[in-house]
């Protein structure tokens, strides 16, 4: 009983950042329908953040996210207006491999600035665990958890209850008739991308404390990030949320009754199964 | 305009590049290393290339090989088997090398192995251990270093020699690679050969991100020791930061292969890293003054204390140089390599990393070596980091200090 219960809670602290990554991949998708192969590497420039401002400034990582998080919006928008505008009409295939190149340039810039060498956020409050119920709940994990749901929780309320927000789905939704109503779409799409960036700054900003921080870290996230908003729908961020708690739950109960062996494999033949039976997602919204 | 100028720039100094690069090669004699330079495993590229360029600095300095200087090139294999095949095909047939060492992991390495094999190329491993590598019958392949199945026998001897040491249990968890599953084979026949229980047997994919979950699992069967096997460093460090704080409690953790025996395990981990063993095919023998010499001469030039890895590649170059010294060269790219080839199944002589002389010999399983350094079983140290330290505790002739058994960091 205690193997289960602590493989659950493993589970859904791992998914709700797994989930993260993917909701920033998923509202990128939805407005631009951009597949942004470059997330990834955004997310470990969000971590190597957290690293160099706990060991510069002795910033607390979680308490950084005040200075990342506005940072990569802004280094997102600049990505956008510079990099991404021009290549857009291109279509789907250009931005692809643009995004491609994106990830390899910016994921070698940081082997090429940081070294290759393998770095961890060591907090003094990190190396005991909380354990309630004999369960070992490791403390970084668990702040980590609770940022990451009051962020996506602000995201959501962000595009319900905004103008902007209200924009940004109607963008989502059909951008040809969004247009007709007036809406600005190429900042809106400026503004989306800044977000997508900045939540894939904050995970990686939370992350940090929990994993160890190498240049191309990257590889890892973004093949979890594919099943994960493909799982929910591509374009979903509710199906984004439960996609990566559903991966973190399938991952952590199939590495503990099944095999760890066969830990990623259970991720994909889920991932397999549900392009089989529900090709738009499990939310239904993603479109083929 | 500006930008049709610049192409024809930089196309005109290719063109320069490549009229002049033939000339230059001609004066050296070629070694082509295979390694990770970027990617997860570019810390290990790293090291092998500054210990590569130390020995080849001080080889040319003094002269180099019957006049003509050495030159090692890397190319980088990304830590990807695929590629280092295509790599070292490329290092044989274009760069035109003389000879191979390098590989870093025994996944890539088997690949290099079989491309040298089947372009008659010598192969000499330096690092990389499963023991298929030489056990395939494969004469155009040389292994300095010791097989994997070796890693686990100093380990052995612990458990064998030392009063009540012997497990009551164990978990054994390795990666799936070629690597992780050999030494794990070696160390669970040795376990079950006497008669200890294996609570958990478990493979994990390298380069896993989160190992709480098989933790937990091995937690639930409360082992008496715990043996990883990672030939990755962040494999190591995650395993054993997630089996402390998941709070697996046997008498050891004991760990096998690169990614433990590395500085930035106890870097990174702190006082997690605190008596954890580390069954090394070479600790080091701190009573040797050559080595002491490497060390620091290794130190004063980079700033760093070598380990396992700096060794064996410094190592390689002076085997190497000493076979090409040894062979008559035609400038016939075939008749130079056999001759070489020749030159190695002769080498007998005495490096830092210890002594070498390649023959054919079977393993503890019964694996049958070709070419393999006939000294390799005498290599195994079992080391346990103290205090961020790794210190060699077992045998008691190469012991620098006494060992921490039980782990009293953990409460049972």
């Amino acid at each position: 009983m205690e193997t289960f219960v602590q493989s659950l809670v493993s589970g859904v602290l791992t998914g709700s950042l797994y989930a993260m990554i993917g909701v920033g991949l998923t509202v990128v998708f939805g407005v631009m329908r951009i597949i942004n192969l470059a997330h990834g590497d955004l997310v470990m420039l969000g971590m190597y953040g957290a690293f160099w401002s706990h060991v510069l400034w002795r910033i607390d990582p979680f308490v950084s996210l005040l200075l990342w998080v506005p940072l990569m919006f802004l280094g997102g928008m600049l990505i956008y207006r510079f990099l991404l505008r021009s290549i857009i009409p291109g279509g789907e295939l250009n931005t692809l491999l643009y995004t491609a190149g994106l990830s390899l340039l910016i994921a070698n810039l940081a082997l090429f600035s940081w070294t290759g060498d393998y770095r961890t956020i060591k907090l003094p409050y990190a190396i005991t665990p909380l354990r309630p119920f004999g369960i070992a709940v490791p403390i970084p994990l668990a702040l980590a958890f609770v940022l990451a749901a009051a962020i996506t929780l602000a995201l959501y309320l962000f595009l319900a209850r905004t103008d902007l927000g209200r924009a940004i789905r109607a963008t989502s939704q059909n951008a040809e008739a969004a247009a007709l109503m007036g809406i600005d779409i190429g900042r809106v799409a400026m503004v989306t991308f800044g977000l997508g960036s900045a939540l894939a700054g904050a995970a990686g900003v939370l992350l940090g404390p929990s994993l160890y921080l190498y240049p191309t870290v990257g590889e890892i996230l973004i093949a979890k990030c594919f099943v994960i908003v493909v799982l929910g729908g591509l374009g979903s961020v509710a199906g984004a949320i439960a996609g990566g708690i559903l991966l973190g739950l399938v991952e952590s109960l199939g590495a503990v009754y099944v095999s760890v062996a066969y830990k990623d494999t259970i991720g994909f033949v889920i991932f397999l199964l549900v392009l089989l039976f529900r090709p738009s997602g499990l939310f239904g919204v993603g479109k083929s | 305009m500006r930008r049709s100028l610049v192409l024809s720039l930089a196309s005109g100094m290719l063109l320069v590049a490549a009229a002049t690069a033939p000339a230059v090669a001609q004066d050296t004699l070629k070694i082509g290393a295979p390694q990770p330079m970027t990617g997860p495993d570019a810390p290990f590229g790293d090291k092998f290339k500054k210990a590569y360029g130390m020995a080849a600095e001080e080889i040319n300095a003094k002269g180099g090989v019957n006049g003509k200087k050495i030159e090692v090139i890397i190319d980088d294999h990304q830590a990807k088997n695929a590629l280092a095949a295509t790599v070292a095909e490329k290092l044989i047939t274009q760069t035109k090398v003389l000879v191979l060492t390098g590989g870093r992991a025994s996944g890539q390495a088997v690949e290099i192995a079989s491309v040298a094999q089947r372009l008659k190329t010598p192969y000499v491993v330096d690092h990389p251990s499963a023991d298929i590598i030489t056990s395939k019958g494969f004469e155009w392949v040389f292994r300095n270093n010791p097989t994997g199945s070796i890693y686990p026998q100093a380990f052995n001897k612990f458990i064998t020699e030392v009063p009540g040491a012997m497990p009551k249990s164990a978990a054994v968890v390795y990666d799936n690679t070629v690597f992780g599953k050999t030494i794990a084979n070696s160390a669970l026949t040795f376990l079950k050969s006497k008669n200890v229980p294996i609570v958990n047997d478990e493979a994990y994919p390298v380069n896993s991100l989160d190992f709480k979950p098989v933790m937990t699992k091995v937690k639930a069967s409360n082992p008496d020791f715990l043996l990883m096997v990672a030939v990755a460093t962040t494999d190591a460090i995650l395993l054993t930061k997630h089996a402390k704080e998941i709070g697996v409690a046997p008498r050891a953790f004991v760990g096998f292969g690169g990614g433990f025996g590395v500085e930035d395990l106890a870097k990174e981990l702190g006082p997690q890293s605190q008596n954890v063993f580390s069954s090394a095919a070479w600790s080091g023998n701190p009573n040797d003054p050559a080595a002491k010499e490497f060390y620091k001469k290794f130190h004063d030039k980079y700033g760093i204390w070598p380990k396992e890895h700096e060794v064996e590649g410094y190592a390689i170059i002076y085997v190497l140089a000493d076979a090409l010294r040894r062979s008559s060269l035609t400038g016939n790219l075939d008749a130079d390599r056999e001759a070489i080839r020749q030159a190695l199944l002769k080498t007998d002589m005495t490096t830092v990393f210890g002594k070498v002389k390649f023959g054919n010999w079977a393993g503890p399983l019964g694996d049958k070596y070709t070419n393999q350094n006939i000294y390799s079983p005498d290599h195994s140290v079992l080391a346990q980091w103290l205090d961020g330290k790794l210190m060699n505790v077992w045998p008691k002739a190469n012991a620098e200090t006494n060992y921490v058994f039980p782990d009293n960091t953990v409460k049972r």
